[in-house]
């Protein structure tokens, strides 16, 4: 017995030793990551400086068209996520603080995704490689239940989101194969679709009264002096339950609502998200309310 | 709880410290502690189903005594039907049930009559099919006097509830195991060895090939439609792949678990895609299952005694019989009639026993032939897991003829946002390692053991598919 004790203990040990290398091996080639994504790109960025940064979900990537603020004279980037929250809003808020990023106004997309203050996971995760190396990033995830395994076991986190941080992706990094999620400046235009789906249903969908992440960004903004512009995007014409948005406005009024902006069926890709076209229509007036332009 | 959870992780250690250092001053000790153990272990799943499980082993322990002592013939033919009928009327009930009154309503309405079947609304409790089977080879075997009836309920309930083969095989013979868990087991360092060695292959079967080919797979069944020629031949190995890495990786795993505990546990796979025809690939696939079906189905038929027609009729009986074990699905018997008319030829030519040898390659012809006769049984193989997998037969045919009707082969982008060819290399990689280990039961054991048990575990972190997990396809059977 002591002699298979003795085997399982090399076994063991053989495991951590394979798990603490590969550790190492993959947040070093994270670390070189280039051309991937917007979380990657910031994260091995140094200082930069914007007129506009642009925040939220698929439905700030898809309708704020970055050129045109540029047209305007305004140096803009992108940074929604499609499939993100507002928790990776907020971190990725917090890493461009920490690289001393010099930013002028922050547009946030705050409207369905005030509905919750979880993580995305499948976004989430992208931050994970760079745990070790941000306290601003230990700290995000910090009251997270599964915080101690991802943090203080060698590797865990590579295998928990292998489809997102695992050795595909570690392979690609290597190969320097590129995404266009930083084409257009961050901006993903969509084109109009035969079967997009154009109904929704947000009846069940309630604002949370504080959600955490917001009132994050909206705090870091006051304290770095940034002006945080906050609207409500377009959704189609078939959606029931749209009170929503009066329900957001009501317990964040300083959100404004552009529900409206755009509604005919024709802008639209599908029921959340608008097409080029619409988004350029939205941009124009978002252009115009805020920025004079 | 699965072998491949965190759960199983803890679980595991904590019985095997009990085992060897609490409860390991007797036999009735380290089994008492074992039946504890597999309890639990089944009630994580749904411990409503216990209670089954209890009933079914307590009735073929108290019918098993019943028929040894019979005084007369009737007595003993009265508790042998009683076990078999009890045991099969709860495989029918939970498993069955549905099929057969769903298929009885639509033969109903197809003749003009409207019927609306009465359908229950139960779920199968896991591991049925396979602790069922243990009891009824127990019985048999006592009915036809090949063994004695076991006394001792607390070893008994262990042959039939122990942990590692409870959920999926293998289906172990009273003769086989009883023996083992009647005298007091000893820690054998080599044995536990290569329990690990078995436990960290069935792992690299089964997060490194199953889970991943089952990513590929499901994106081509579920859309073969969409699919062009070459991602459909794919989509047939990589199935073909899933459920060989999924099944065998499973039975490895408990293989190795049951060695850490010094039992030995009847080996299930043994290189089935190696095969020469499909004679062998029987004797080498499910091997607990298909022993089952000859010894206690095809033999007692009439086997191969009544003449080539007697053999032909009882083979289709076993095949379909055992696709049937496999689900309440057509899919399943068409999937083993298939099987059935494959072994025909061999069976008219007498020369399903032609392949029984061991066989090394060398550079001559008669390699290639072998070479080219594996090929071709791996080819049909594909054929028949199409059926396996399908939902429904219909979508079989289609998915068969649009191999064939496409004839497009390039690459394809897939629903899990890979290219249909990615896999290949993996595959090749895998497919090379057990070629090159065929002698022996795992690919880990033997010179640099440490070593290649050191690349198995950074093949299980490094392409290990995780996040999108999938439950072991033989659970749900």
């Amino acid at each position: 017995m002591k002699q298979f004790l003795i085997y399982t203990a090399k076994v063991l040990l053989i495991t951590v030793l394979i798990a603490v290398l590969m550790d190492g091996l993959y947040t070093y080639v994270f670390l070189q990551s280039k051309n991937r994504g917007k979380i990657e790109t910031v994260f091995n960025s140094k200082s930069q400086n914007y007129d506009v940064v642009i925040l939220g979900s698929s439905r700030a990537n898809n309708h704020f068209v970055s050129k045109m603020f540029e047209d305007k004279g305004l140096k803009t980037f992108n940074y929604g996520m499609s499939g993100g929250h507002l928790f990776e809003a907020s971190l990725l808020l917090k890493l461009m603080i920490e690289r001393k990023y010099s930013i002028k106004n922050v547009i946030l997309e705050a409207d369905l995704n005030l509905s919750n203050d979880h993580q995305a996971e499948g976004i989430a995760a992208l931050f994970l490689p760079y745990i070790h190396n941000s306290q601003t990033i230990k700290q995000h995830f910090q009251s997270n239940e599964n915080f101690n395994e991802l943090y203080y076991i060698p590797f865990y986190r590579y295998i928990k989101y292998d489809g997102k941080i695992g050795f595909r992706e570690t392979y690609k990094i290597v190969k320097r194969e590129k995404t266009n999620a930083l084409d257009n400046l961050g901006y993903y235009p969509l084109a109009k679709h035969k079967n997009g789906n154009m109904k929704n249903n947000i009846v069940n969908l309630n604002p949370l009264k504080h959600n955490k992440y917001y009132e994050e960004i909206k705090n870091i903004c006051k304290e770095k002096k940034i002006n945080f512009i906050a609207v409500m995007t377009p959704m189609c014409e078939n959606v029931a339950g749209m009170n929503y948005f009066e329900k957001v406005k009501k317990a964040y009024p300083e959100i404004h609502n552009y529900e409206n902006a755009v509604v005919e069926n024709k802008y639209f890709s599908s029921c959340g998200h608008m097409t080029d076209t619409g988004a350029r229509l939205f941009t124009a007036t978002i252009l115009k309310d805020f920025f004079n332009k | 709880m699965f072998f491949n959870s965190i759960a199983f992780a803890i679980f595991l250690p904590i019985v095997f410290f009990l085992y060897w250092f609490v409860f390991n001053k007797t036999k009735s000790t380290q089994n008492a502690l074992l039946i504890i153990a597999s309890y639990y272990f089944y009630s994580c799943w749904d411990w409503r189903f216990l209670f089954l499980l209890v009933f079914s082993t307590f009735l073929d322990y108290y019918t098993g005594i019943q028929i040894e002592k019979g005084k007369s013939e009737k007595l003993r033919k009265f508790w042998f039907w009683l076990s078999i009928l009890v045991n099969l009327g709860f495989l029918g009930i939970f498993k069955y049930y549905n099929f057969f009154a769903a298929s009885f309503s639509e033969l109903l309405n197809s003749v003009g009559l409207k019927t609306s079947p009465v359908l229950l609304n139960v779920i199968l409790p896991v591991g049925i099919s396979f602790y069922t089977f243990h009891g009824l080879s127990y019985v048999i075997d006592i009915y036809y006097k090949r063994i004695k009836a076991e006394y001792n309920f607390i070893d008994y309930s262990l042959f039939v509830s122990y942990f590692p083969l409870l959920v999926a095989g293998p289906i172990e013979r009273a003769t086989h195991l009883l023996p083992q868990v009647k005298v007091k087991r000893e820690f054998n360092f080599e044995k536990a060895k290569e329990g690990i060695y078995q436990i960290i292959w069935g792992l690299v079967k089964k997060v490194v090939i199953a889970d991943t080919c089952a990513t590929y797979a499901n994106a081509i069944f579920d859309h073969y439609t969409s699919m062009n020629s070459f991602s459909l031949i794919l989509g047939a190995v990589y199935f073909a792949f899933q459920i060989y890495g999924d099944f065998s990786g499973y039975s490895d795993i408990a293989l190795g678990v049951s060695k850490l505990f010094g039992l030995d546990l009847l080996r299930n796979f043994n290189y089935p895609y190696f095969s020469r025809d499909i004679a062998e690939f029987w004797r080498r696939w499910h091997i607990s299952l298909s022993s089952w079906f000859r010894d206690y189905l095809y033999i007692p038929l009439g086997g191969s005694k009544g003449g080539l027609w007697m053999k032909i009729r009882n083979t289709f009986i076993i095949f379909v019989v055992s696709g049937f074990w496999h689900g309440a699905n057509w899919t399943y018997i068409v999937w083993g009639f298939i099987n059935a008319v494959y072994f025909l030829p061999l069976l008219l030519r007498n020369s399903n026993r032609n392949n029984m040898d061991v066989f090394q390659l060398k550079f001559d012809l008669d390699s290639v032939k072998i070479l080219i006769s594996i090929s071709y049984t791996f080819f049909l193989t594909c054929i028949a897991w199409i059926f396996f997998r399908a939902k429904t037969i219909t979508d079989a045919i289609l998915y068969l003829k649009r191999i064939f009707t496409n004839k497009e082969f390039g690459f394809q982008y897939l629903d899990n946002e890979r290219y249909n060819y990615e896999l290949l290399l993996m595959i090749g990689l895998f497919v090379l390692v057990e070629w090159n280990s065929r002698a022996k039961i795992e690919p880990l054991s033997g010179k640099r053991s440490l070593l290649k048990l050191a690349f198995a575990i950074m093949a299980i972190m490094a392409f290990g598919t995780f996040s999108d997990y999938k439950e072991f396809i033989y659970f749900q059977f």
